[in-house]
């Protein structure tokens, strides 16, 4: 595992360099550039809060700075798990020819998909001074870890995504199905005690996403850390995930220049 | 010694008749149908190989015999099924080598990244970058984005960065076919210095001629086996005969 990670390093100027140049060619062709993967969010966010605020008359203040963090998240977990179902293919000439650690792969789109999170992440911040001040920066801080872990979730998740896309040509169509559902089963648009009144907790309860997204909202928009639990609940995900990830690994190392 | 050594390895590929499934259809009624859909390629056999340091192995055999794949098991791109495979010492392989490049990205910066993936940093690179450069020829076509190569240029490009560095171990498929043929002239000098630079060479070649040159060794694989291994001339000569005596040959 050590050695593993340590050849991971030890490559890291190839991954790093293609990371800048996937960054390079999605915006060379587009006027707006970053400013497009913004767009998405911030339109819809401008659409849901005037319907949310006309219809069921919520507050624009707190509603607004909180709907767009959990379409940031969103976006940053969709683009990552989607991205990482091409990861393998992407590299496949590579893979051809080196010895290399395969989950570079992965790591390579989800990294460029980590570099539109934090930026979105730096809009949402801005809005969250904008309608109601700046949270205190040390509890600020608490969001770098959240963020970090959030980011190995992340990579793990594209890893089993791009194995069983290797395996199964239908992974991604069933990928964007499950994503689509667990968009409504997270409390992204709405929140999370409706469903407690409703009965209906426990989606949030058991559901690793709106654990990651709590992290991530709680010091953003309250100000606060976040409770112990969820921070433990939190880093165990992530550890599982991370095993399942690991031992996927151990089989594609010997197994998948097969399926290529 | 030995800089590489296989012990005992053989290498099955699972061919899959029908492509990748549908986790769907895996999911609903794979349980019944789990093995029929899967096709055993034995594609190498109980190969024992050691190359000392210093050596230069050839490898010969017909088409399909196992030859290349046997050159991706030196070079770590497949694992064996079974046995071990041992090596000692910086790889380079030079196979395929005409693919693996973002055709996005201009020369120079596909440059950086394969010279990365060979486990380079910056700095070594930027040593190294306009002696690769004037290597390739390329000249002002560095600054076009790839995907307007033509393939001879992709090759040389590829030829120049993989054999920037000397390597301790070469792994070389006939790579040259394509290139001009001034450019093979020199690349071929180039191989050749990097050959006797070297401290491993493993070469598969249908050019006998030159193999009995460059090689002190010589293995003949016949449909995944070795069929006779010894020196250079004696395993030429036999080879030679066979195919000229008009025996049936693998596919």
């Amino acid at each position: 595992m050590t050695a593993y990670i340590a050849d991971l390093w030890r490559l890291r100027y190839f991954w790093m360099a293609l990371v800048r140049n996937d960054l390079r060619n999605r915006y060379r062709r587009s006027f707006l550039g970053l400013g497009w993967s913004l767009a998405q969010p911030l339109a819809m966010t401008a659409v849901l809060c005037t319907v949310f605020a006309s219809v069921f008359g919520v507050s624009l203040r707190e509603y607004a700075p909180y709907l767009l963090s959990g379409l940031t998240f969103w976006n940053f977990i969709s683009a990552a798990t989607i991205a990482g179902c091409q990861s393998f293919f992407q590299g496949e000439s590579y893979i051809r020819q080196h010895r290399a650690p395969l989950a570079m792969y992965p790591l390579r789109t989800t990294l460029g998909a980590g570099y539109h999170f934090l930026v979105g992440m730096g809009v949402v911040l801005i809005a969250v001074g904008i309608f109601s001040g700046f949270p205190n920066p040390a509890v600020l801080l608490g969001l770098l870890p959240a963020l970090a872990l959030v980011f190995v979730f992340a990579w793990s998740l594209a890893v089993c995504t791009a194995t069983l896309n290797v395996l199964f040509h239908d992974t991604q169509h069933l990928l964007e199905i499950i994503l689509q559902i667990l968009f409504y089963m997270t409390p992204i648009i709405y929140k999370p005690d409706i469903l407690v009144h409703k009965g209906l907790g426990w989606t949030v309860q058991f559901n690793p996403f709106a654990v990651f997204l709590e992290l991530v909202r709680q010091p953003l928009l309250a100000g606060t850390w976040p409770a112990a639990s969820t921070a433990w609940a939190g880093v165990l995900i992530a550890a599982a995930t991370v095993c399942l990830a690991a031992l996927l690994l151990r089989w594609c190392e010997r197994r998948l220049i097969f399926f290529l | 010694m030995n800089l590489i050594e296989l012990c005992d390895v053989s290498l099955h590929f699972h061919v899959h008749r029908r492509g990748r499934e549908a986790l769907k259809d895996y999911l609903l009624h794979g349980l019944f149908r789990r093995k029929q859909n899967v096709m055993e390629v034995k594609a190498l056999e109980h190969i024992d190989l050691a190359v000392d340091e210093g050596q230069r192995l050839g490898i010969i055999g017909a088409n399909g015999a196992g030859k290349s794949t046997l050159l991706k098991v030196l070079a770590g791109v497949y694992p064996p099924t079974t046995g071990t495979r041992r090596v000692t010492g910086r790889v380079s392989s030079l196979f395929d080598i005409s693919l693996g490049f973002e055709p996005e990205a201009n020369g120079w910066d596909n440059i950086r990244y394969r010279s990365y993936l060979q486990g380079e940093t910056p700095r070594s690179v930027n040593a190294h970058m306009q002696a690769i450069a004037d290597f390739s020829e390329l000249g002002e076509f560095l600054d076009t984005p790839v995907r307007y190569y033509s393939s001879g240029m992709l090759v040389r490009l590829a030829f120049s960065v993989a054999t920037a560095i000397e390597p301790e171990i070469l792994i070389i498929d006939e790579v040259l076919s394509a290139g001009d043929h001034s450019f093979q002239a020199k690349a071929r000098q180039r191989m050749l210095a990097l050959i006797s630079h070297a401290q491993a060479v493993v070469v598969v070649s249908h050019d006998l001629g030159s193999l009995r040159q460059l090689c002190s060794r010589i293995i003949w694989l016949d449909h995944g086996r070795v069929r006779m291994s010894g020196a250079a001339g004696e395993v030429a000569a036999a080879y030679l005969a066979y195919t000229q005596s008009g025996e049936p040959r693998a596919a």
